[in-house]
């Protein structure tokens, strides 16, 4: 399937300075998507039907560290993005209440680009 | 929807189903055969847990709320193969355990189509027990 230039997407973005196992970080991700999706479905239901119809498009990149992660998640809200910070329960693995993933969107690709562009895949 | 459709969802009682009073709990069984990297892995257990939850909604009310409510607990477990994870699949849904299945579009990695996640529940942890009690965390 061709992905169109303006379906929406989702970025999840891990921190790369944390030791966190593939199976963690995938939760992580997951957790992220699940509390992105159910707040963009409060404020904007359409676009989250849209971005579902076109494949629900996500991707995964990695932050350098806690700094760059905020950094970010605060440029997604002034950008008017939905956005959430994944706090670790600290089960496993991390201190309890590590920041270990920022989930942004669904939302435009552009505007999501214009935050993300420069990072790099997970 | 129309309106008079609306007006009954808003009048209508909520689904009850069971109320469920144990710890609730989502597990992804990951496609191990597949040998997908790290990022990949997160962004298709992302796509499945959206799924699993949009699904949980319409057929689970009560379970998606009460796993939302305590937490959105998930762990991810290692299946062997595609064959492995359809199994799994067929078994939980006699349980009666929610299920939804991801399928990689392919832009990437692996072949188009391969069946990546399975995903399982939400609902209570015991009823996951039999079904991927024996499988290796990811």
């Amino acid at each position: 399937m061709a992905s169109m230039p303006e379906a929406p997407t989702m970025v999840l973005i891990v921190r790369d300075d944390l030791p966190l196992s593939s199976g963690k970080v995938a939760v992580q991700c997951a957790h992220a998507a699940v509390s992105c999706t159910l707040a963009a479905r409060k404020s904007q239901a359409r676009l989250v039907e849209r971005w579902r119809q076109s494949g629900a498009r996500k991707i995964c990149l990695k932050a350098e560290n806690l700094s760059e992660l905020q950094m970010l998640a605060g440029q997604a809200q002034t950008a008017g993005l939905v956005m959430h910070l994944v706090k670790d329960a600290g089960h496993t693995e991390v201190e309890p209440g590590t920041i270990t993933v920022l989930g942004i969107g669904p939302g435009p690709r552009r505007s999501i680009d214009a935050l993300v562009g420069d990072l790099k895949p997970y | 929807m129309g309106l008079r459709s609306f007006i009954h969802k808003m009048t209508a009682p909520r689904p009850s189903g069971q109320i469920p009073k144990g710890a609730m709990k989502m597990v992804f069984v990951v496609n191990h055969g597949l040998k997908m990297g790290k990022g990949k892995i997160a962004a298709q257990v992302g796509h499945g847990a959206v799924k699993a939850v949009m699904n949980a909604g319409e057929k689970g009310p009560a379970l998606l709320d009460a796993w939302l409510a305590t937490g959105q607990k998930k762990i991810c477990v290692k299946g062997n193969d595609a064959d492995h994870l359809a199994r799994l699949e067929q078994e939980a849904k006699q349980l009666n355990v929610l299920t939804a299945s991801v399928h990689d579009a392919g832009h990437t990695q692996i072949p188009s189509g391969s069946y990546t996640i399975l995903a399982l529940g939400p609902c209570e942890e015991h009823q996951l027990e039999p079904l991927t009690g024996a499988l290796k965390l990811l």
